[in-house]
């Protein structure tokens, strides 16, 4: 008794300690490298390219693109460049990236690629410097400053910040005379910042133009998407141009912002950049892969996530393994059900996953049927055991290889899928339905048969889902807990569920 | 619905009733009786029936004559040569179990064999069976086997009315040398005169007192009367019942096993004699009796002298009232 209570103990201790283990390999898993527990979960990723072209000039080229920073709004999958001859330096200090060459001559495309996927915790409000203060402009003549009074006092009607009611205002359907006065007739993005940057300026109000991208679907080499950053109290806020809106667009990539240019280039002139966009989705497993290997988790190495996906796929297979050992050891030992072989019923979960649960089992017992036939047919023939049980394995061969051409010439899927069962435990299986049967008679036979193959149906079940296997190949850290609770059943000595029925006429009884 | 909920909360209460009638189950045997007192290196002992005999025998325990032995293949066609001079003889795999592969010839002619129940055999059959046997078809690992053959038992009258068929033995349950359980299993139409409960056979609880029925039970239910022949099973006594325990008590030192099962027939002439032991006993003998093993294991721990020779042990059972 003592003994059974040390060693449940220690059991117990591991398994806590493999209970914690996993939880922690669990949140790490799911936070780090962004693993979820719904197989199907899809990430959108955006690739965004940006096509820098321009005509050399002879001379030494250096090209400074500003880019993404991580963990703005949208986080970085991954980045590349395409620029071939060029020597790339990533910058990540000051959000850039350098291409160096000696002096070409041909015009010069270089491609910069950046993979992005959603950051849920954008909050669209940045921290940066405070701005230096802002020199108010000089006005040239008296009837400027006129205007900029009379556009201010209508701006002022207006509710909301200094920022919002000047954006709004200038961006009226019916322009007042004074707006239209003060714009010019060609409005670009690039020239309507300008002059609200230049308004506000007039009150002292810091303000500098956004560069990004606009994150839509078929947007192709187009100019770079321009916002307004407006210094209000503390922080750099964020309006839209053209409504006023504030904050961040969740859908907007901030390539350039503040004092720095989007794009140099010293070595080339008539320079250009273009964006385009392309929406994907891809699984979120597989795009934790690339994150964490674009974060450089070094652990991540060190999984089975980081394997060739033949590697993968047949580990995959493997790690569903101990949930249905798990399976069999309550079945056996806290349920009580008996079954031909311990594993047997395991092994035919795992072909009927394969083949297809309707398709299989027909197939499966199709199989065993011929199988009994045959083998009721060798009985009177008399052979020694192990030639008759090699005969039958080899007739078992023999019926899966003519279910399976049938099953193929006559298109017939239930049927083709015989090759999949496990060829010795099925002639074993045979055999010993036999031998029961002849021993015990038909019924203990069947009733052998149906216990296998009704703990083969719970086994396939379970392990055919396909959340219980995502989650047994992502989190397989949970096989240790698994390992662990089939140790402490092991020291399960209470009455199977079984034994509850059978030894029934026993309670009450002193 | 009320019915359902009446058997949902009796099925909840189940494992604590068999707790308190101390009910032994499966993995608690396993776990804290036969891993706890019998070796492993004591296995082949009683696995190996040739061994067992030979060990019976060098105590003066009665079992069946050995006729002989057949080891491989070869062999098998002298079998004639082998069983030369008796008229029955029964063969047996060395390393079978729960009566399997037992063949029992009565008579034989020529090329034609009897068994009991009268179904005649060629020599091509009984040559199959034995060669089946060899190859290990009815051993507990499926490991090359050795047909042992055997005498016959003449079985005594005593239980003749008892069974429909098959031949009833006494199975006793020793722990710690001590039989603390028995039980007799009767064939009957139903279990085509086999001796498993599960297969439809009378299983009686016997007195350890006495060798007298205790209960009987068919299928988990009480009964009173064999189904087949309709016989008063209450009056089941056996005879030489000290002689039985006797046999059960010496088998503890023979094998060294803490926990072990006795199967004893009863010879017309020769008295009781042992068949077989068994390291793994069922626990079908606790619903024969309608009692449970583990407080009869817990008696012995806790009342039970220790440093007894086996015929004190065998006293102190016949005159024990626990």
């Amino acid at each position: 008794m003592k003994k059974l209570y040390s060693v449940r103990g220690i059991l117990t201790i591991f398994l806590v300690i493999t209970v914690v283990f996993a939880v922690a390999m669990t949140w790490y898993k799911i936070a780090v490298w962004g693993f979820s527990f719904r197989p199907s979960a899809k990430s959108t990723v955006w690739t965004v390219d940006a096509h820098i072209s321009f005509k050399p000039s002879g001379d030494p080229i250096e090209v400074s693109l500003s880019k993404p920073s991580a963990g703005v709004a949208y986080k970085i999958l991954s980045e590349d460049t395409v620029a071939k001859g060029y020597e790339i330096i990533r910058d990540d200090k000051n959000n850039r990236i350098l291409m160096k060459s000696k002096g070409r001559r041909n015009n010069q495309d270089l491609y910069y690629r950046i993979m992005l996927y959603d950051n849920e915790d954008s909050t669209g409000k940045v921290w940066d410097d405070k701005p230096a203060k802002v020199q108010k402009p000089q006005f040239e003549n008296a009837q400027q400053a006129e205007m900029v009074n009379a556009i201010w006092a209508l701006a002022d009607a207006e509710e909301g910040s200094a920022a919002k009611r000047i954006i709004e205002l200038l961006n009226e359907e019916n322009l007042a005379p004074e707006v239209d006065a003060f714009l010019p007739v060609k409005k670009t993005p690039k020239i309507m910042a300008d002059k609200i940057i230049w308004l506000l300026s007039t009150k002292g109000i810091a303000a500098r133009i956004v560069r990004g991208v606009k994150l839509m679907e078929k947007k192709r080499a187009a100019n770079a998407d321009i916002m307004l950053e407006v210094y209000e109290g503390s922080k750099w806020q964020v309006y839209n141009i053209e409504t006023g809106t504030m904050g961040l667009p969740k859908d907007f990539v901030v390539f350039q912002r503040g004092g720095v240019s989007l794009l140099d280039v010293s070595g080339g002139y008539s320079s250009e950049i273009k964006f385009s966009v392309v929406k994907s989705v891809i699984s979120a497993f597989k795009m934790a892969g690339s994150r964490a290997k674009y974060e450089n988790s070094g652990l991540f190495n060190y999984t089975i996530y980081d394997l060739p996906s033949l590697e993968q796929n047949t580990l995959k297979w493997l790690m569903i393994f101990p949930l249905g050992i798990l399976l069999v050891v309550i079945l056996r030992n806290v349920v009580g059900i008996s079954t031909m072989g311990t594993f047997t019923p395991m092994l035919i979960a795992m072909s009927l996953v394969r083949t297809g649960f309707i398709s299989g089992f027909i197939c499966f017992s199709v199989i065993i049927a011929l199988g009994l036939l045959i083998r009721t047919l060798l009985t009177r023939l008399n052979l020694l055991l192990v030639p008759r049980i090699s005969a039958v394995v080899i007739f078992v061969i023999i019926i899966m290889q003519m279910l399976t051409v049938f099953g193929y010439r006559a298109e017939w899927k239930v049927i083709a899928s015989a090759a999949f069962f496990p060829i010795i435990i099925t002639a074993w299986i045979i055999e010993r339905a036999c031998i029961t049967w002849e021993e015990e008679g038909v019924r203990n036979a069947t009733k052998q048969i149906v216990n296998t193959l009704f703990v083969a149906v719970i086994t396939y079940f379970v392990i055919s889902s396909a959340y219980i296997r995502h989650i047994m190949f992502a989190f397989n850290e949970w096989n240790f807990v698994i390992l662990a609770l089939v140790m402490l059943l092991g020291t399960y000595t209470g009455y199977r569920l079984t034994e509850l029925k059978r030894f029934a006429p026993l309670a009450g009884k002193k | 619905m009320q019915e359902w909920l009446k058997k949902y909360f009796e099925l909840l209460s189940m494992p604590e009733k068999l707790r308190n009638c101390g009910v032994l189950g499966m993995n608690a045997r396993n776990y804290f009786v036969i891993s706890k007192h019998n070796k492993r290196s004591l296995y082949p002992l009683v696995d190996d029936k040739v061994q067992t005999k030979k060990l019976a025998n060098s105590i003066d325990i009665n079992t069946p004559h050995m006729i002989g032995v057949i080891e491989h293949q070869y062999e098998v066609k002298n079998l004639l040569q082998i069983v030369a001079g008796h008229d029955e003889f029964v063969i047996k795999p060395a390393h079978g179990s729960q009566g399997k592969g037992v063949l029992v010839i009565k008579h034989y002619e020529n090329n034609e064999f009897v068994t009991t129940s009268g179904k005649k055999l060629t020599f091509n059959d009984v040559y199959q069976h034995i060669s089946n046997l060899l190859s290990g078809l009815y051993s507990l690992g499926g490991q090359y086997d050795v047909a042992l053959i055997e005498e016959l038992v003449h079985f005594s009258d005593v239980f003749k009315s008892f069974s429909y068929q098959g031949i009833p033995d006494v199975r006793l349950i020793i722990y710690k040398g001590f039989p603390i359980m028995s039980m007799t299993r009767l064939a009957t139409k139903e279990s085509d005169g086999r001796a498993n409960l599960h297969q439809g056979a009378v299983g009686v609880g016997l007195s350890m007192n006495s060798g007298k029925a205790v209960q009987a039970v068919l299928h988990n239910v009480p009964i009173t009367h064999h189904p087949d022949t309709g016989v008063d099973l209450m009056t089941l006594q056996v005879p030489f019942w000290r002689e039985h325990l006797m046999i059960g008590a010496q088998a503890y030192e023979m094998t060294g096993l803490g926990y072990l099962g006795a199967d004893i027939v009863l010879d017309k002439e020769r008295g009781p004699m042992m068949l077989e032991l068994n390291a793994r006993p069922g626990l079908a003998v606790q619903i024969a009796n309608g009692r449970g093993l583990k407080e009869a294991i817990k008696n012995v721990d806790k009342y039970y002298p220790r440093g007894l020779t086996a015929e004190q042990r065998v006293d102190f059972v016949l005159n024990n009232h626990f």
